[in-house]
């Protein structure tokens, strides 16, 4: 996988002086970042694990739920837990490459933040959770999908997250 | 310290610390509105004038958008009615205090153990001077504001990989930077470099203006003295007596200090929206909804969970289950209805309005955002650092430390907001924890500032936004694209429904946004419900 995947976010076009310098300061602060160790846990844990479970318990669940029930409030999150929609391993990969609604994209240069950074999975990344979710919480899809298979979906001319 | 070991700085802390977190359009208004920031659009309570008779309105959300649009509206002789998912009012606008029970999603419910007079705001926790809409609605209903201290030049800037990992005081990091700058400005003026750009005369005036703004010597250089010491502070203060001769303090190397990356943490007070003065309500910023919901108790239906929204050519009617009674299905009619629910919620409920509304509904996706709150046995920034409020801003994923702006010197315990963390995917992993290990990485982090934490930690409080029931996120994030696309659609009357809230405003998550987008909603409201009256 790549080292800091994190690096292909999206990045919005300068237009003015202070935006030449937060670009500037975003090529500086790419380069070294490139060439440095992992800071802290977080950066370690997220970006150098390609394992679906770690992935699932690190940022997934915190809305649907360590159990993968989801939760219901006055809107809700849809369980993951025994999903027929899992059926398609596509659909769940086009959901996290490009997000749904409030689902966010996970794929470089679909998310978009406010400040900062938005947070990206790899190819790599969303195969393992996705198949790690497909095969678990009493689901039991067995056709894994492929970082090769995201990548397919994740084709230039649909840029935008689906309707 | 080597080039190298400061070039560890992960690109998303650095973006973090520029974007310093905040209540906060800082990134956004820097690249999309330059020279325009956003002033509120506020220009005072709007003159409806009266109502038609027997109108009615029923309103979705008893937040600050959803209570600014009843507020009016009753006072312009609507019949108004409210329906509110929670107990209590105001939405966001929330103050956690001791006594208080929170029940996230997923079912871990926290008790607050503060002491009396701490607290911590969830949500919003500070307001603009400009902000004139909520400044204006806080004194009409009596909330008592206090300023709130944004940039305290003696709270830290950090950087795990920089200066050893030592918190800096902003006040040498600024007074470095600027004297660094300025002297190099100088000697470019000095050695010609700049004569094509300013005149003879200007390189004179330019040359006094660096010298007053960075705090240089008479040789126009920025050293160890007396004008740098009275920017960045002394080795030893001036006193009297004896001893009172003071020590003046070594500035860092302009090499080690651009290498830190800390200068990107200047910014924030000079930009528009954290610039002084600003406000917070004395007690919280919940103070605010919690005196509109006194003001408008006889129209609030609490604990409302609204499951459908339906309008034909004459009514809208909304479908709710009371989620405290756990009872049937109910329903209330009114003439227009004014839906603050966030698009969270809103794009799971079946409403029919058409496609443009739609769409625009499921566009745009929530924020992350995850604050800890932290009491102390003591306020040990006070009594041991002389941190008087203010915020420091570190590289490390609780993004910054906040302390009180009020209670200043007091004996008793403390409350800090020990983690705000709006880096996207710390804040997930922190919304993925349980409340007892955000409490506890907070500890863990933010005790490489403060040392005194291990020792003087009392207890704690977390709110992950994307685990809120009432709100499933933050606030409403757009892209300058999906603004294009959708914003409009997002605003306008579909048949006899309007949205309002800060997502259906250029203040994303600021709740002026709310305010000014429901006055807005109102004034349409009312033209339509006029013309209506005339024509019946």
């Amino acid at each position: 996988m790549s080292k800091d995947h994190r690096l292909l976010g999206a990045r919005p076009a300068p237009h003015s002086v202070v935006a030449a310098c937060l670009a500037l300061l975003y090529l500086i602060a790419a380069e070294r970042a490139a060439g440095a160790d992992s800071a802290g846990i977080f950066d370690a844990s997220i970006l150098n694990t390609t394992d679906g479970q770690k992935i699932y318990e690190q940022v997934c669940q915190g809305c649907h739920m360590p159990d993968g029930r989801g939760a219901t409030g006055a809107g809700q999150y849809p369980a993951l837990a025994m999903d027929r929609t899992l059926v398609a391993g596509q659909y769940v990969a086009l959901t996290v490459l490009k997000g749904r609604r409030n689902m966010p994209a996970f794929g470089a240069g679909y998310g978009f933040t406010l400040v900062g950074a938005p947070a990206v999975l790899s190819n790599v990344q969303m195969a393992a959770v996705i198949n790690y979710v497909r095969t678990h919480f009493g689901n039991h899809y067995r056709d894994a999908i492929s970082a090769d298979d995201i990548a397919v979906l994740d084709r230039p001319d649909r840029n935008t997250a689906p309707k | 310290m080597t080039r190298q070991t400061a070039a560890a700085i992960s690109r998303r802390r650095l973006f973090a610390m520029i974007g310093l977190s905040a209540g906060s359009t800082v990134m956004y208004q820097a690249l999309h509105s330059l020279g325009f920031a956003a002033e509120s659009s506020f220009r005072g309570p709007p003159q409806l004038g009266a109502a038609p008779a027997g109108a009615t309105v029923l309103v979705l959300g008893a937040g600050i958008a959803g209570m600014v649009a009843a507020y009016e509206l009753r006072n312009a002789g609507y019949k108004v009615q409210l329906l509110e998912y929670n107990a209590r009012a105001g939405g966001r606008n929330w103050t956690l205090r001791g006594g208080d029970r929170y029940t996230e999603l997923g079912g871990a419910t926290q008790e607050c153990h503060f002491d009396p007079g701490n607290y911590i705001n969830p949500g919003p926790w500070r307001l603009p001077y400009h902000h004139h809409g909520m400044l204006s609605y806080c004194k009409r209903l009596g909330v008592a504001l206090e300023p709130f201290v944004q940039i305290n030049h003696n709270a830290y800037v950090h950087s795990q990989k920089a200066f050893g990992g030592k918190p800096q005081r902003l006040r040498t990091v600024k007074a470095d930077y600027h004297g660094h700058v300025a002297e190099l400005l100088a000697k470019a003026t000095q050695q010609q470099a700049l004569d094509a750009e300013v005149t003879h005369e200007d390189q004179a005036m330019l040359l006094a203006s660096l010298r007053s703004w960075g705090g240089l010597d008479k040789n126009y250089r920025y050293l160890k003295g007396e004008s740098s010491s009275e920017r960045r502070g002394f080795e030893r203060d001036p006193g009297g007596g004896l001893r009172g001769r003071p020590l003046y303090s070594e500035p860092v190397t302009f090499s080690e200090l651009l290498d830190s990356g800390l200068w990107a943490a200047l910014q924030l007070g000079d930009l528009y929206d954290f610039q002084t003065t600003m406000f917070q309500p004395v007690g919280g910023m919940g103070q605010v909804g919690q005196a509109f919901g006194r003001e408008l108790a006889p129209l609030i239906r609490y604990n409302a969970r609204v499951v459908d929204i339906r309008q034909d050519g004459t009514s809208v009617r909304a479908t709710f289950q009371d989620v405290a009674a756990g009872s049937a299905l109910q329903s209330v009619q009114a003439d227009w209805c004014i839906c603050t629910l966030p698009l969270s919620i809103l794009s799971q409920i079946p409403m029919n309005v058409g496609s443009a509304m739609t769409q625009a509904i499921n566009a745009v996706p929530y924020a992350t955002a995850v604050k800890v709150g932290l009491q102390f046995k003591r306020r040990f920034w006070e009594q041991d650092e002389h941190i008087y409020g203010g915020v420091s801003y570190t590289d490390l994923p609780i993004g910054q430390i906040a302390y009180p702006s009020s209670g200043f010197f007091g004996d008793g315990k403390g409350v800090l907001l020990g983690a705000y963390i709006w880096d996207e995917l710390s804040s997930m992993e922190f919304t993925a924890m349980s409340p007892a290990e955000r409490i506890a990485k907070a500890l863990e982090y933010g005790g490489q500032i403060h040392a005194q934490y291990p020792a003087e930690f009392d207890n704690g409080v977390s709110v992950a936004w994307h685990r809120s029931p009432f709100t499933l996120g933050c606030f409403g994030k757009w892209s300058e694209a999906r603004r294009q696309e959708h914003y409009e659609n997002l605003c306008q009357f579909d048949g006899r429904i309007v949205l309002a809230g800060e997502h259906a405003s250029y203040l994303p998550a600021w709740q002026e946004g709310a305010v000014t987008s429901a006055l807005d909603a109102i004034e349409r409201l009312h033209q339509r419900a006029l013309a209506a009256g005339a024509s019946s």
